[in-house]
């Protein structure tokens, strides 16, 4: 018994000895060892955030961020680390983007990509110290603006997404996402879907007409403001007023081309209004090569688009109505944002617009389209002297 | 003669006793860490510094714990020093901590440990409990570093890490390999057999009475049989 006592008694003591030396070295390598294993998990993103500490990977579930934003992590101090993706020259192109509190970028480095020059290897460190302004002004890089101008824009997602992660509000909608919006809350019998009126018929103090799908009504836009009216009603206001009698008075008639000489070859129809405006369309050669200084187009499809114009020359309203352009490029002339540009342009000015970045192709052979469209007007008005 | 003995007791760990090749013991992380030089350093330091730390504490208390109890007791204090090595090598040695991966928390259930301590530091004073741990694991370290020097120079085309460019393209995959280690671990076992000439592993304070069995056997039994079959072998 005694022995069974001693045996147990020194069992146990060793035991405790061992559980107080342990003890001791957990206390002394423990934060040495929390340490390491937080470096070693957020090495990736120190790459970003060389002075950050104490990562932690966010739910991004609950925010409505950029489409680009894949990943988050919050850090001590206010920062925040971003994983993006987007489409540069290719798909897949993935950038790792720190914010700090202050909303300066920390650092950017790209993750994955599939692009042709390797540009964004090293883009990502011009945007390091700059806040929201300074990343707009950063350049993108001749030969690779596909590349660095996706690159920019993810760094600017990033900047969006760290403020709505910090509790902020930021309007991160596509000028498209914006328009459809505020149609959508002028006229909810729309149903979220418009089509963009044509219009042929000089009315003033409007800048756009759109009409429901569905046939609900149309939203008039005068300036920020969006004007419902439904349909078989007139609007209170006078200026949409006056442009609803002169759009439902509006006729045209079918011009015989034939009927004309050295009308431009590019000249597919023209129509003229009872108030003696011109609906035309033309067609314009995009991309494709130069040959004796024509354009012909690589796949045969030129750009074609519709013009209305007064008979003094001077455009009321454009729309690209095809076009087989590069996707990611020359497709943007199929935009508003491109071909609303030449509203109220004249012969003398309709040059003055903002060219397509990386399509400068496109661009030419759109405005060469135009320039058909002044052509035949003037050889209308003149009849066939010219 | 104190002096002799005492050198003895160290170096008979190296090469005589040599715990991985004569007394094939702690077989597993032998073959599991000597694919690279630098993890079988690791290795074979960690286990000294356990070896090392249990021997001198066993031997501390070995009037103290009680025969009934002595395994347990051996256990929790090599399975402590081992966990105390493990926090350390994690703390200071990052790298090296990732390499060994388990290996490192199963020294605790390595034979030599718990063999020095049931043969040695049990019945012996503390400095040659001390010095016995050091030989076993400066032995235990040099088998390691050999099989891992012939395995990753022969079969990785490197040393420590660093790449040795003449032996790229004549690589022997295989020894990196587990098999391949066993076969290494085979030739080094022959080629300490035949320099001790086979007789190291019979000496009488390593046999008999180190065997748990001790008191009921017949004294020198054990020894004579296995003297006998030594004899039949090399006749």
């Amino acid at each position: 018994m005694k022995k069974s006592i001693r045996s147990t008694v020194v069992l146990v003591s060793i035991c405790a000895v061992m559980a107080i030396l342990l003890g001791l070295t957990n206390y002394f390598t423990a934060p040495i060892i929390k340490k390491n294993q937080e470096a070693a998990a957020n090495e990736a993103l120190l790459q970003v955030m060389p002075n950050g500490e104490g990562f932690e990977k966010m739910d991004i579930s609950s925010f409505t961020l950029p489409k680009t934003v894949t990943e988050a992590y919050k850090e001590k101090n206010g920062g925040y680390v971003i994983t993006l993706t987007t489409a540069g020259y290719d798909t897949g192109l993935t950038i790792m983007c720190g914010v700090n509190a202050d909303g300066t970028v920390s650092g950017a480095v790209c993750l994955a990509s599939k692009e042709t020059l390797g540009k964004e290897k090293t883009y990502g460190e011009s945007f390091v110290g700059k806040n929201a302004a300074g990343v707009e002004a950063v350049d993108t890089v001749s030969g690779a603006t596909k590349t660095t101008t996706a690159y920019r824009n993810a760094i600017k997602d990033a900047l969006n997404a760290a403020i709505i992660l910090g509790g902020g509000s930021v309007d991160i909608r596509t000028p498209e996402e914006i328009l459809a919006d505020n149609l959508n809350t002028a006229l909810p019998a729309g149903e979220g879907k418009f089509t963009k009126l044509f219009i042929v018929e000089v009315i003033e103090g409007i800048d756009a007409v759109y009409t429901a799908d569905n046939g609900a009504g149309s939203v008039y836009v005068i300036g920020e403001e969006f004007i419902a009216v439904p349909t078989d009603t007139t609007s209170d206001n006078e200026t949409v007023a006056a442009a609803q009698i002169i759009l439902a008075a509006s006729t045209s008639t079918d011009i015989s081309l034939t009927d004309y000489e050295n009308l431009p070859e590019n000249l597919l129809s023209a129509k003229k209004t009872a108030t003696g405006n011109y609906i035309l369309e033309t067609k314009g050669a995009g991309f494709g090569i130069m040959n004796d200084e024509k354009y012909i187009h690589s796949s045969g499809e030129y750009i074609r688009v519709r013009v209305s114009m007064t008979p003094e020359g001077k455009i009321i309203d454009t729309l690209t109505v095809y076009q087989a352009e590069s996707e990611n490029y020359g497709g943007a002339c199929a935009k508003e944002s491109f071909y609303g540009q030449f509203d109220g342009k004249t012969e003398e000015t309709y040059q003055e617009i903002d060219a397509i970045s990386g399509a400068t192709l496109t661009t030419n052979g759109y405005l060469k389209a135009i320039e058909n469209a002044f052509a035949a007007v003037k050889i209308f008005e003149g009849g066939n002297e010219q | 003669m104190k002096r002799n003995s005492n050198w003895s007791i160290l170096l008979k760990g190296l090469l005589k006793e040599n715990p991985v090749f004569v007394l094939i013991l702690g077989t597993c992380p032998t073959l599991a860490t000597t694919t690279t030089v630098d993890g079988a350093f690791g290795m074979g330091i960690a286990a000294l510094a356990v070896l090392v730390c249990s021997n001198i504490l066993i031997s501390l208390l070995r009037k103290v714990i009680p025969d009934s109890v002595r395994i347990p007791c051996y256990i929790v204090v090599i399975a402590g020093f081992v966990t105390i090595v493990q926090m350390i090598v994690q703390a200071f040695l990052p790298g090296l901590y990732v390499k060994l991966g388990v290996y490192l928390p199963l020294i605790t259930v390595n034979c030599i440990i718990l063999g020095r301590a049931e043969m040695f530091a049990g019945k012996n004073s503390v400095g040659k409990s001390a010095l016995d741990g050091l030989g076993m694991g400066l032995g235990f370290t040099v088998a390691l570093l050999a099989m891992s020097t012939i395995r990753e120079v022969f079969g990785a085309a490197s040393f420590a890490g660093i790449a040795i460019p003449f032996m790229e393209n004549y690589k022997i995959e295989f020894l990196v390999k587990a098999p391949g280690g066993m076969l290494v671990y085979g030739c080094l076992i022959a080629l300490v057999y035949v320099i001790t000439k086979g007789r190291a592993p019979l000496k009488k304070s390593f046999s008999c009475a180190g065997c748990p069995n001790a008191a009921n056997c017949q004294t020198g039994a054990c020894e004579a049989a296995a003297e006998a079959e030594i004899e039949k072998g090399d006749a």
